[in-house]
């Protein structure tokens, strides 16, 4: 068992993936992305299934890669139809609400199998968590992914997200050709921690920001591009 | 992927609708079976399906939601402070967090519901109520969730993350969840039969919450080798060839060599996916008996990893596992154990888990 206090984690950024798309309908979002799944796919995937899996595309999954997901409220507009079936429950929009559906929606329609999947969510100290998990992972490559769709009457009820994106980063543990470094340090509890939301990072990723904060407990996030 | 150092169990717990970790055990070993038939939707009616609710507590979702004090008993057992904090992280995993509050809001339009309504402001709120700091993350992979709990908080350890780390998982079922289910015709009027072959597959829902400390070097328990796969071939169906269960106990098989073993499979009562997961243990470990705990506590979904560790637990400490509560002959394998069985003579157990999209996990739990 290592030190504590001196834990340290890196990987190096070697592509990325972000969709952004605000206010989207999910209907536009259909149009827009039909030609990238394959025929008839999109007519069974959510908004959010169709930005994650068009994000993952880019990155070309491989069968031994980890794939770690994070999302705050994940399948929304699935979710807001489900409870609005009761009485009569729909069946397809109970699977396609849990958590994890955007991603398995991609893997599925591609038929693609991975070993680890570690879909995560929380708000404040999303992302630290999310590249925790993505930094422990023993495997070679690491995609992690993130988004939100925009939703309805939760959005009303201030428990959905106002934008529509998703992004997608393939980790790698070599640094050659890697437009980013990646890492996450052990630090003092008394460093105080703040919060970093998933929009923020998307942000970061998209401006190709640096980031360097304390962005949980004990934990000190870095993203230093090259 | 690369197995995962052993890591100790230095405590862990759980409540079901048969009581404690110790009180679920001794329940199961006398064949009780905590699955009751009630309506589907709760107040709303609908068909009687088994479902197994903690003592006393009503179908239907208050605010604040009335599983806390379940949650809040068990937490009364957990050792140790500090949770949550930069070296003592919490890991929570679920698949139905306070979804039941939203489901109670859209139905009735009280809007106290929404402060438990999504897996964040959940869990924030279970946060604040337990006194955890906020180094604590949360995993929401339908029912393989604790696993990788489990897993997660693993790696954090041996990383130097943490220098123990709580792992909770919690799952109190709602109309919301039995609306699902009984919608995908798997949970119906009849009781689940875990391996039993027979015409018709039925699952049962339970509540569940449960915990375990991690550390490296204390406890009486270790989780000696951990396993993931995920398909990705059907969201609701396995691969019929068994390739997904295979792939995810083969690294457990090679580590086991040797060792005399008793598993502890999924077995929610489905028919395919119990003759798949049964087939591929005993190929794994073809001397091994199997058993489930489905049957009677039903399917505790997200957190059924975590509860079963806290029953196995128990298994190993006193010597006697319960059988496959609800299991009938003919089951699909002859290594199906229908009574309780003696584990003195074994070395450990196999504690395996499946979920939606063909996920699979597995550990294994010995003496440390």
């Amino acid at each position: 068992m290592r030190l504590f206090f001196s834990a340290m984690l890196e990987r190096y950024l070697q592509a990325l993936s972000v969709e952004d798309f605000g206010l989207e309908e999910p209907s536009a979002t259909r149009e827009r992305l039909k030609d990238r799944f394959p025929r008839g796919a999109t007519r069974r995937m959510t908004q959010l299934g169709m930005l994650i899996g068009a994000a993952l595309d880019e990155l070309d999954p491989r069968a031994e890669d980890a794939v770690v997901y994070a999302s705050s409220y994940a399948e929304t507009r699935a979710l807001e139809s489900y409870l609005d079936s009761f009485p009569a429950a729909s069946p397809t929009l109970f699977q396609t609400s849990i958590h994890p559906s955007a991603v398995q929606q991609a893997l599925i329609t591609r038929q693609h199998p991975v070993s680890e999947f570690f879909p995560i969510t929380g708000r404040a100290h999303l992302v630290a968590h999310a590249v925790q998990a993505a930094l422990l992972s023993p495997v070679s490559r690491v995609l992690l992914c993130g988004g939100e769709e925009r939703g309805t009457w939760l959005l009303e009820q201030k428990v959905a997200s106002e934008r529509t994106y998703a992004f997608a980063l393939a980790l790698g543990s070599e640094p050659t050709g890697a437009i980013a470094r990646v890492g996450l340090a052990a630090v003092a509890a008394d460093w105080p921690a703040q919060r970093f939301m998933l929009t923020e990072f998307c942000d970061a990723l998209r401006a190709r920001q640096p980031v360097d904060l304390v962005a949980a407990p004990g934990l000190r996030f870095s993203l230093a591009w090259l | 992927m690369p197995l995962a150092p052993p890591v100790r169990v230095e405590a862990a717990g759980c409540i079901t609708a048969l009581g404690d970790a110790r009180a679920t055990h001794a329940a199961l070993l006398r064949g009780e079976v905590a699955l009751r038939p009630l309506p589907v939707l709760g107040a709303d009616g609908g068909e009687a399906v088994p479902l197994a609710l903690a003592p006393g507590r009503g179908f239907d979702e208050t605010a604040p939601p009335n599983w806390f004090p379940f949650v809040r008993e068990l937490m009364a057992t957990l050792p140790g402070e500090g949770w949550g904090s930069a070296r003592r992280p919490v890991f929570v995993t679920s698949s139905n967090f306070g979804v039941g509050s939203l489901y109670a809001y859209r139905r009735h339009g009280d809007a106290a519901h929404l402060a438990f309504g999504t897996p964040s402001t959940c869990v924030d709120w279970l946060a604040g109520a337990l006194g955890w700091g906020a180094n604590v993350t949360t995993v929401s992979h339908a029912c393989v969730s604790a696993h990788l709990g489990l897993l997660l908080a693993t790696r954090a350890l041996h990383a130097g993350f943490a220098e123990r780390a709580l792992v909770f998982s919690f799952d109190f079922i709602s109309p919301f969840v039995s609306g699902g289910f009984h919608a995908l015709k798997i949970l119906n009027s009849g009781f689940p039969s875990p391996y039993a072959d027979r015409p018709t597959g039925s699952i049962g829902l339970g509540d569940g919450a449960a915990y375990a400390v991690l550390t490296a070097e204390q406890g009486d328990f270790a989780i000696e080798a951990q396993s993931l796969y995920n398909e990705m071939h059907h969201f609701t169906s396995n691969r019929a060839d068994g390739v997904g269960f295979a792939t995810c106990l083969e690294p457990l098989r090679q580590a086991t060599q040797g060792r005399r073993l008793w598993l502890k499979g999924h077995g929610t009562g489905t028919l395919e996916a119990g003759r798949l997961e049964s087939t591929a243990l005993r190929d794994a470990f073809p001397e091994a008996p199997l058993v489930g705990w489905k049957g009677s506590l039903g399917h505790t979904l997200g957190s059924c990893g975590l509860v079963e560790l806290a029953i196995a637990c128990e298994a190993i400490r006193t010597g006697s596992a319960p059988g496959t509560i609800g299991g009938a002959n003919p089951s699909f394998q002859s290594t199906v154990a229908l009574d309780p069985l003696d584990t003195r003579a074994t070395d450990g157990v196999v504690c395996a888990s499946n979920a939606f999209g063909g996920a699979h996990a597995a550990f294994l739990l010995g003496h440390a």
